[in-house]
């Protein structure tokens, strides 16, 4: 297997963006080229979780590509339902690692903000089991039932799944590229709107537009990637045993890990999938960056903020930078690949060592990469 | 009160048991079996839907519960209040929708008598029971 960098990464603004979904993605894909130097990669990989109902587009790598005027490159479109991003990112890593391709741009985006909120929740719900949809089970209604779950576990729950959107609230104000700059308190989360119960409004992540892009190279660049992991599990949730922990996420470190030959202690920053606050705190475990229990009493005690051990989601995360579903998995790549190389103006945190965790579905089909600056 | 019986599979490989039935196991390649389970269980978790998807009223309260056997059932109830998890449910359907409902202390009882065979094992039971109890009533659900 040949090793496989990062040379180049870009992203757009996240948030409610008037462009359409493809020149969002152009918009990424020729900042990532222009970062690598690079006129024109020998394949894509574009990740779109559902541009034929959220924007009316079908043949999408096609689609893209044309519009980004690379039509004469080859190109094709993955899907894992909210981790498409990070799955994109796998497809590409594999061409290169396995020598078939030498440089291959690897895009990610959505375009949501243009639809009212139902229809929005009806499409990203169409990634649930369709019998617990036909009881009318939304992905914020299964997050409620993880989150009563985790807070019969855990009693001091409710304040840590707060800290957790007030910490990634105060990470993306210094993120330009963010969906939110403004700050939230502990309060203000605990006493907006209930959405499912107990999961409230600033527990949830918003509706976003946005797209993120890198170039792979098996030239050696500023990051590698050292390994990624794929994880899976049941699509209902009803057949599955826990609910304060997910089989995929725990899969896919492992194989993540053993790939990268090192452990989770090496970890220096963590880009976690916080579509809903309890999965930050949940995640955490999963991948073993805090010992089992013990990621509320680390998030309260400050472990995973800005300038604590570990920095978790110094963009913002999914709840603050935004969720433009297929994006999300490569724009924390993004942040990683700035982080790694000092490039993450006003939050740089000292790391030598990132990983990214995508969740797709209600943790059906989860990633993690592990990069590490050269 | 009726107590519900609700069709479910079970696979002979690894003994996961599904409801409603499924033609394969979701963890291993086979083909299940079917079996009838019983309509009542403790609730594992359940949330209530202040903006639920359209067809559905607000508020729209779901939950997820644990049926004997050991299958998971997803479901709707008519309210929440004084629900726990760990509480006991029945379930029932009505035109074919699943709903639990919370139950009284003598629906409990009628059950707990209606499973528990010999006299020993009653004992046995009340022990267990009562025990658990106690255990849950550390664990408050707080919203």
């Amino acid at each position: 297997m040949r090793e496989v960098w990062i040379a180049g990464a870009g992203i757009t603004r996240i948030g409610r963006r008037g462009e359409s979904l493809s020149d969002l993605m152009a918009e990424a894909a020729h900042a990532a080229l222009r970062d690598a130097g690079l006129e024109r990669p020998d394949a894509i990989v574009a990740a779109a979780m559902n541009p034929e109902e959220f924007v009316g587009d079908g043949n999408f790598a096609s689609h893209v590509a044309t519009h980004m005027g690379l039509a004469e490159t080859p190109a094709m479109r993955i899907e894992t339902a909210t981790s498409s991003g990070a799955a994109a990112l796998y497809a590409g890593f594999a061409q290169v690692a396995a020598g078939l391709r030498h440089r291959v741009l690897v895009v990610g985006g959505e375009k949501m903000t243009h639809l009212d909120t139902p229809r929005v929740s009806e499409l990203i719900g169409r990634s649930i089991d369709p019998y617990e949809r036909s009881y009318g089970a939304t992905m914020p209604a299964l997050a409620g039932l993880v989150a009563r779950a985790l807070i019969a576990r855990n009693g001091d729950a409710p304040r840590e799944m707060a800290q957790i959107a007030v910490k990634n609230h105060a990470n993306a104000l210094r993120n330009p590229y963010a969906h939110f700059h403004r700050s939230v308190t502990i309060d203000e989360v605990m006493d907006s709107r209930m959405v499912a119960d107990p999961l409230r409004l600033l527990h949830c992540c918003p509706i976003s537009d946005g797209a993120a892009a890198v170039v792979l190279t098996a030239e050696r660049a500023a990051v590698r990637i050292t390994g990624i992991g794929q994880g899976t599990d049941t699509l209902a949730l009803r057949h599955r045993d826990a609910l304060t922990s997910f089989r995929a996420s725990r899969a896919a470190a492992r194989a993540a890990f053993a790939m990268a030959g090192f452990g989770p202690e090496r970890v220096d920053v963590a880009e976690l999938h916080d579509a809903f606050a309890p999965f930050e705190l949940i995640s955490l475990e999963d991948l073993g960056l805090v010992p089992s229990g013990k990621a509320g009493r680390a998030t309260l005690d400050g472990e995973t903020a800005l300038d604590g051990r570990l920095p978790v989601n110094p963009s913002g995360g999914l709840k603050a930078r935004g969720h433009p579903l297929a994006a999300t998995g490569l724009a924390q790549i993004v942040e990683c690949v700035w982080q790694l190389t000092g490039r993450a103006e006003g939050r740089q945190v000292p790391a030598r060592v990132a990983l990214a965790q995508s969740i797709g579905g209600l943790a059906t089909n989860n990633w993690v990469t592990l990069l590490e600056a050269s | 009160m009726r107590i519900e019986t609700i069709q479910g599979s079970r696979c002979p490989a690894c003994g996961l048991t599904v409801a409603p039935p499924a033609p394969f196991c979701p963890r291993d390649p086979v083909a299940m079996t079917s079996v009838e389970l019983e309509g009542a269980g403790e609730i594992v978790s359940f949330t209530t839907l202040h903006s639920p998807p359209a067809g559905f009223r607000s508020p729209l309260h779901l939950a997820l519960v644990a049926l004997p056997g050991g299958a998971r059932f997803i479901c709707h109830g008519a309210e929440t209040r004084g629900l726990r998890i760990g509480s006991r449910v029945a379930i029932e359907a009505v035109n074919d929708v699943y709903y639990f409902s919370h139950l009284g202390a003598l629906d409990r009882a009628r059950l707990f008598w209606r499973r528990t065979g010999r006299a020993g094992d009653r004992v046995h039971a009340i022990a267990r029971s009562l025990a658990k109890r106690a255990w849950k009533g550390r664990e408050r659900v707080s919203n």
